[in-house]
């Protein structure tokens, strides 16, 4: 008899990166991981800076926020900001495509139908939109409010 | 079940980061916008801005709420990736563990600073 295994389709590591015929979704869900990770990382500097050289003194304090001011640390914090953007709204997208909110009318599955994923692209389409909106008033900021 | 639920939570926290660290950049980063709306820039990075803030006990539990959704949804989030690349129910449940282990440390530290702060 023919034993089932468990997990025949694991991927291992690949399968981080392995988009198949998902599409875009897929590829802002691998970008997800992507900022979600250097969010975690810029999270470990943070806490360590609000933890660490905070309960310091006035002047430890001070010293950390000069530092931070770095030009390449302005650059890093824009990235963050932007990465922060990303993951929250594509995240909020998640959510509601997962809980069923943005499925839209059932329909026949009549030639030419749309399949879920088309159906749902236009919401997905209006959130890079706002992202992208986004990012470029931070940069405005970022640049007008000096760097 | 309770798989269902961390991943329910995981949703849930993360909307709550959303709306607490959407306040946060937009304070923090876009002051010319709101000086333009007539919202008064400060300085919130300044030694004086947050030592007052942290003596007050409405903030410090705010950072403690904030601390604790935040290491919840990076860990369990990084616990998700992670547990792609293995099969073996071993190998999760250490992982599992340890991440438990490093979020409570996290937490403790992290909510010590501000609870000892609010005396300064």
């Amino acid at each position: 008899m023919k034993q089932i295994l468990p997990r025949q389709n694991y991927l291992g590591a690949g399968g981080w990166v392995w988009a198949g015929n998902y599409q875009l979704e897929r590829y802002l869900y691998i970008l997800h991981r992507i900022t979600g990770l250097g969010i975690l990382f810029f999270g470990l500097i943070h806490l360590t800076m609000t933890t660490f050289f905070r309960i310091q003194g006035q002047d430890v304090w001070e010293a950390t926020i000069a530092l931070l001011t770095n030009p390449w640390f302005k650059i890093g914090e824009y990235l963050v900001a932007v990465a922060f953007v990303y993951h929250a709204l594509n995240g909020l997208r998640l959510i509601l495509q997962g809980l069923g909110f943005v499925l839209g009318k059932p329909t026949p599955p009549i030639y030419p139908y749309k399949d879920a994923l088309r159906k749902k692209r236009p919401w997905t389409m209006a959130m890079v939109a706002v992202i992208v909106i986004l990012a470029l008033v931070f940069l405005f900021d970022f640049t007008v409010g000096g760097w | 079940m309770w798989r269902t639920r961390l991943h329910l939570l995981h949703m849930l926290t993360g909307v709550l980061i959303a709306s607490l660290l959407g306040i946060h950049l937009v304070i923090l980063h876009l002051d010319a916008i709101l000086g333009f709306f007539g919202v008064a820039a400060t300085e919130p990075t300044s030694w004086q801005s947050m030592i007052t803030r942290a003596s007050q006990g409405i903030w410090a539990g705010l950072y403690i709420a904030l601390l604790a959704f935040v290491l919840y949804h990076a860990l369990y989030g990084l616990r998700g990736v992670i547990l792609e690349v293995t099969t073996s129910a071993k190998t999760e449940r250490i992982i599992t563990w340890s991440f438990i282990i490093v979020g409570i440390i996290a937490f403790i530290w992290g909510a010590y600073v501000p609870v000892a702060l609010l005396s300064s």
